[in-house]
């Protein structure tokens, strides 16, 4: 492998680790607010998929030719490696609190989501008027009053960034008061609005 | 010595405690990453600054809960919520590590530095000078996320931290603001925060 190759798989693991660690975070939260056995499992899987990807990436670095001078870089991406897979525990323990049927206390969903009423989910039309926006630009709980807890694509979660873009056959679920409910599956899976 | 906040019982409602730990955990991860990222020594005394109050909040919850445990079925009750607070204070807890890995001089390797600051959306840590035309202005009559595309992450003033301020929130002179956004954004921002530049758009 070459060098830039070499370094190109270590950032991509990297990426991947962090990701995955705040979308099970995402997903832990989000399973606890809709009590989901279904989400909370899929926090689980991912957990697995995390340690698969953090022995990945640990391998990688120890098979980098660096010189003595860089150790110090490299024990650092090692470090944070290892708090990629702290913040995937943490998650883990999260889903279990819905796994093992422990009764989410009426608090815990005032604390994730202090307005919550309703969570609902519509997927993305062709012709949306949020098709090809960033979640910024398309201004989402502005106009809905809705919050995006997490985003689905394909067999893919992604976490709500602001930078993400949205493309056509996303599932955005959110939650939020129920009149926002029907606003928010107008803007997302409705036709282009006069506004654009 | 390190200087640890003295832990007094205060009737704070529980939900109140829990909010503020998941924000603050959340918010440190990402104030984690980008002190490694740029290596910036400031965001990572912040975030162990950060991880000291979640310590005291996470006591102040404990207590909390026990005083509202009357009997075996309050205690089955709060056990997920208690379960939370301790994963979201272990979330806390790694941001450190990460603010650790920084302070410690070990950082990330420079190469992988400039890769990954090409995938992930920068932060900007900065002090609002007060002859800032920001200073005295609501985050609404500033409207950044439409201008120059940044959201205000949180807002420290002295030692108290405000986290997703509300719209309404007026900029203070000697405010240090944590926003997200567009590159071209931060830097835009930044000037004006330094009193540099006078607009806000052009």
């Amino acid at each position: 492998m070459s060098a830039q190759k070499h370094v190109d798989t270590i950032l991509e693991d990297l990426v991947k680790l962090k990701d995955t660690s705040e979308l099970m975070l995402d997903l832990a939260y989000s399973s606890l607010l809709l009590n989901s056995k279904e989400l909370a499992e899929e926090v689980q899987k991912l957990e697995e998929f995390m340690d698969q990807l953090h022995t990945d990436f640990e391998l990688s670095i120890l098979s980098f030719d660096f010189k003595p001078e860089e150790s110090k870089g490299f024990l650092g991406l090692i470090r944070l490696g290892v708090v990629t897979e702290k913040i995937a525990d943490a998650a883990a323990e999260i889903a279990e609190v819905v796994l093992r049927e422990i009764e989410p206390h009426p608090v815990l969903k005032m604390a994730i989501e202090e307005a919550e009423e309703t969570v609902t989910f519509a997927q993305v039309s062709e012709n949306s008027s949020l098709n090809g926006k960033t979640l910024r630009e398309a201004k989402i709980p502005d106009k809905t009053g809705m919050w995006i807890l997490v985003m689905k694509r394909g067999d893919t979660w992604i976490r709500p960034r602001p930078n993400v873009v949205i493309m056509a056959g996303d599932v955005i679920v959110a939650s939020g008061y129920a009149e926002g409910e029907e606003d928010f599956k107008t803007l997302v899976s409705v036709e282009r609005q006069a506004e654009d | 010595m390190v200087e640890l906040e003295k832990i007094e019982y205060k009737p704070i409602s529980i939900r109140e405690l829990l909010v503020e730990i998941k924000d603050l955990s959340e918010l440190m991860i990402d104030l984690a990453y980008s002190a490694a990222l740029f290596n910036s020594h400031e965001l990572a005394e912040d975030v162990l600054d950060l991880e000291k109050h979640v310590d005291t909040l996470a006591y102040m919850l404990n207590m909390n809960l026990m005083i509202a445990a009357r009997d075996a079925e309050d205690a089955e009750a709060l056990l997920g919520v208690s379960t939370v607070s301790s994963s979201a204070n272990k979330i806390s807890d790694a941001a450190a590590d990460i603010a650790t890995i920084v302070l410690q001089g070990l950082g990330i390797h420079p190469i992988i530095r400039e890769a990954f600051e090409r995938v992930e959306e920068p932060l900007l840590r900065v002090r609002i000078d007060p002859n800032s035309i920001l200073v005295g202005k609501t985050l609404e009559e500033l409207d950044l996320a439409s201008k120059i595309g940044i959201d205000v992450l949180a807002i420290r003033r002295r030692n108290e931290w405000l986290l997703n301020p509300e719209e309404d929130e007026r900029i203070n002179g000697e405010d240090v603001v944590i926003t997200r956004g567009a590159p071209a954004g931060l830097e835009k921002f930044e000037k004006i925060a330094k009193g540099e530049v006078r607009k806000l758009e052009d």
